[in-house]
């Protein structure tokens, strides 16, 4: 049976650009996912809001410059919960090209950069969810 | 009179009165119109093809475009109740339409001002010195997304931020090391503090500053921004104040700079981020006159006289792609100020009815696809601001949707102004498009849908109410969903993303990195002056703040001591959010 997919999407840090990811929550809502949108927010605070609210997949947002530092303590923060096995990670944002690499490195399943499309971000989750989650969604 | 007898009118009705006893100076004579009118239907019928005629409104769908239709060509006709010199004039007086200054840019020529900011100060003040020495005529320096928020570099929530999106400034100290070697005296410096809050601790620094320098405050020129619109609605954060505590700081920091630095621009009321956050040109511009508005009736309120309340006004816009729109929109909020000013605030001095302006080129109008398509879009969005007649001017860096620019794109940036300026003669003439049929038309047309939505801000209950009520907000969040699908769905064209795609994998360009040991360095920094700085001095200058806030004194007459005695930003914020308690912001979707 497929179930509907919980997201929880955050701003990382103190960025101040959330143009793009309201919008994103916006999509993915209307493309019938269940968003929870904590706005501003911090590794440690997103990964116990991740377990808490049990979400299959955890998107967030950086245009400041510090998608490296805090993706990076984010995704520590999620291996040391053993998140990763059943839960997907994502980022997108405004970086340097060799940083998308650097991302996918340390664990990010995903990146998305300026200019990916709604279709491309929608079908992206549902790919990473049904093998993260072994479910059809 | 009317505000005595009952409801008080609105900006617009107040307007509508004063265009009825315009004098007459008409643009057209009656017999002229009339032939021209038949010679017109003529034309339309027998030259017109069929489809032109019934596409003759035509919406441009361009990124932050308003929608208005334009028709396929432009004539006397369209003009037929401009009244020349109430709408149009001529340079240097009211109603400004063709400019602030008689003579414009053969008097003075724009200031070439680009935004410098990342790392330390250390770093920002050699960057500075660079673009002063390839021939920028003003500083404009940005903050990090920690010292823009109001934390310190050695809070946890600033971790791996420091000096990331601008410079890292903590406290009077680091003020002293971004301006080193720099005349306050005879630069004029925009600090980019967005908010009424974090001018409220930025500024007092920089004046603690000059008085270290033994610079008297009336020699310093320069402005900040001090807008409610960046704190509470285009400002993603972890923590708010409420929109009437910030209004209020907003007010206060206008009445201690006009107060105190006479020369100082006290207030830049920013339509551009709230644009560049997603919304029209029209609507950038209404909402930023409904608070000028709302801030002059405060300084009344205050009983402040207008005109020197209003003397040092400074406005910000962002202007994209749509060109004569940008034109027109700038002409058309030069006219409709000077109207605000004369007609509802009767202002006498002129310089308190000039919009007076900066405009940076869009960044949302950037793409990251073929990077370099980025440098003709900034420089259409300069040459649209130069020809609507602005102060000064920001281009952005063709490789800003990647990081912030690289020495080499910054200073593409300055030669794009200074190309305009020196090299294709269209400074030399005062508003040079000023009586085309089209741009005149337009500029009619947007004034009014300005105007329209004044009111609209206005019936609703003024614009700090329009605040906190999320209408705002609202606006926002449905102008840049719809412009997305539009753009995925090719309805906005951009060349090389969505039409003209380049089959070919094109050469990586260089992409700015950011120096490393900043953040260390700040914390060193922090941890020396906490040590060094009088504990008791400080606590009795916080003491001090937060009777202030809590008593309805000006908050800047002690936010200047506590910049003076060595107290840290954070430690201000810390301040106000006790004294004024967090505020939620409406949820954006």
């Amino acid at each position: 049976m497929e179930s509907r997919i919980k997201v929880l999407l955050s701003k990382l840090g103190l960025d101040v650009h959330n143009r793009g990811l309201i919008t994103v929550a916006k999509e993915l809502r209307d493309a019938g996912m269940e968003v929870v949108y904590i706005g501003n927010s911090f590794p440690r605070e997103i990964v116990a809001t991740a377990i808490q609210e049990d979400v299959d997949i955890v998107g967030v947002s950086s245009l400041g410059g510090a998608h490296l530092t805090l993706g990076s303590e984010l995704m520590e923060a999620a291996k040391k919960e053993g998140l990763q096995e059943h839960m997907a990670f994502v980022i997108g944002g405004v970086f340097p090209p060799a940083d998308a690499e650097k991302l996918r490195v340390v664990g990010f399943d995903k990146v998305f950069v300026p200019g990916a499309s709604r279709e491309d971000i929608i079908s992206s989750i549902h790919q990473l969810v049904s093998v993260k989650t072994k479910r059809s969604v | 009179m009317a505000e005595k007898m009952g409801k008080k009118k609105t900006t617009k009705e107040i307007l509508q009165t004063k265009r009825a006893n315009r004098k007459r100076t008409p643009m057209y004579h009656p017999k002229a119109l009339k032939m021209l009118d038949k010679e017109f239907e003529q034309w339309r019928r027998s030259r017109l093809r069929e489809e032109d005629r019934k596409n003759w409104f035509v919406t441009p769908r361009t990124v932050l475009g308003s929608e208005i239709p334009r028709e396929m060509l432009y004539t006397p006709l369209h003009l037929r109740d401009s009244d020349y010199m109430e709408d149009i004039g001529l340079s240097g007086q009211g109603p400004f339409t063709r400019g602030i200054h008689t003579n414009m840019y053969r008097g003075r020529e724009f200031t070439m001002r680009q935004l410098t900011g990342f790392g330390g100060p250390e770093e920002t003040n050699q960057r500075i010195k660079f673009m002063l020495a390839h021939g920028a005529t003003g500083i404009n320096v940005l903050f990090d997304l920690p010292t823009i928020q109001m934390y310190d570099s050695d809070d946890p929530f600033s971790k791996g931020q420091i000096g990331m999106s601008g410079v890292a400034v903590d406290s009077v100290e680091d003020m002293e090391l971004l301006f080193k070697d720099i005349p306050l005296d005879k630069v004029s410096v925009s600090l980019v503090t967005h908010y009424p809050s974090n001018t409220a601790i930025l500024f007092p620094m920089y004046l603690a500053l000059a008085e270290r320098r033994g610079i008297p405050w009336n020699k310093l020129q320069g402005s900040v921004q001090n807008d409610i619109t960046l704190e509470e609605v285009v400002r993603s954060g972890p923590e708010y104040i409420p929109p009437k505590d910030c209004f209020r700081i907003q007010c206060d920091n206008i009445e201690f700079i006009r107060q105190n630095v006479p020369l100082w621009n006290f207030v830049t009321y920013n339509g551009y981020n709230l644009r560049e956050f997603g919304t029209s040109g029209v609507t950038e511009m209404a909402v930023a006159l409904a608070n000028a508005i709302e801030t002059t009736e405060e300084m009344l309120r205050r009983r402040h006289d207008v005109d020197w309340a209003a003397e040092r006004i400074a406005f910000f816009w962002s202007p994209a792609s749509d060109f004569f729109e940008e034109v027109a929109r700038l002409r058309a909020a030069r006219r409709l100020w000077y109207k605000i000013m004369k007609y509802k605030f009767h202002a006498k001095n002129s310089r308190s009815m000039w919009m007076r302006c900066h405009t940076q080129t869009s960044g949302v109008s950037l793409r990251r696809e073929e990077p370099l398509n980025n440098i003709i879009r900034a420089a259409f969005h300069a040459l649209a601001s130069v020809l609507g007649g602005v102060q000064s001017l920001h281009v952005d860096s063709f490789d800003e949707a990647y990081s912030v620019p690289t020495e080499e794109a910054a200073l593409l940036s300055l030669r794009t102004q200074q190309i305009i300026q020196t090299e294709t003669g269209i400074t030399e003439v005062v508003d040079p498009l000023g009586g085309s049929f089209y741009v005149e038309a337009l500029t009619n047309d947007i004034e009014s849908r300005i105007l329209d939505e004044v009111d609209e801000i206005e019936r609703m209950g003024g614009y700090v109410t329009a605040i906190e009520k999320g209408w705002l907000h609202k606006k926002i969040t449905e102008y840049f969903c719809k412009e997305r699908k539009s753009i995925e769905n090719g309805e906005i064209k951009l060349v090389g993303y969505n039409i003209h795609p380049s089959p070919m994998e094109l050469p990586p360009i260089n992409v700015f990195q950011y120096p490393e040991g900043v953040e260390e360095r700040q914390k060193m920094r922090l941890a020396t002056l906490r040590k060094q700085r009088n504990g008791e001095q400080v606590n009795s200058a916080l003491n001090a703040l937060e009777d202030a806030c809590e008593n309805g004194k000006n908050v800047m007459h002690y936010t200047v001591q506590c910049a003076k005695v060595g107290c840290t930003e954070g430690e201000l914020f810390k301040v106000f959010k006790k004294a004024f308690g967090l505020w939620k912001p409406p949820t954006l979707w």
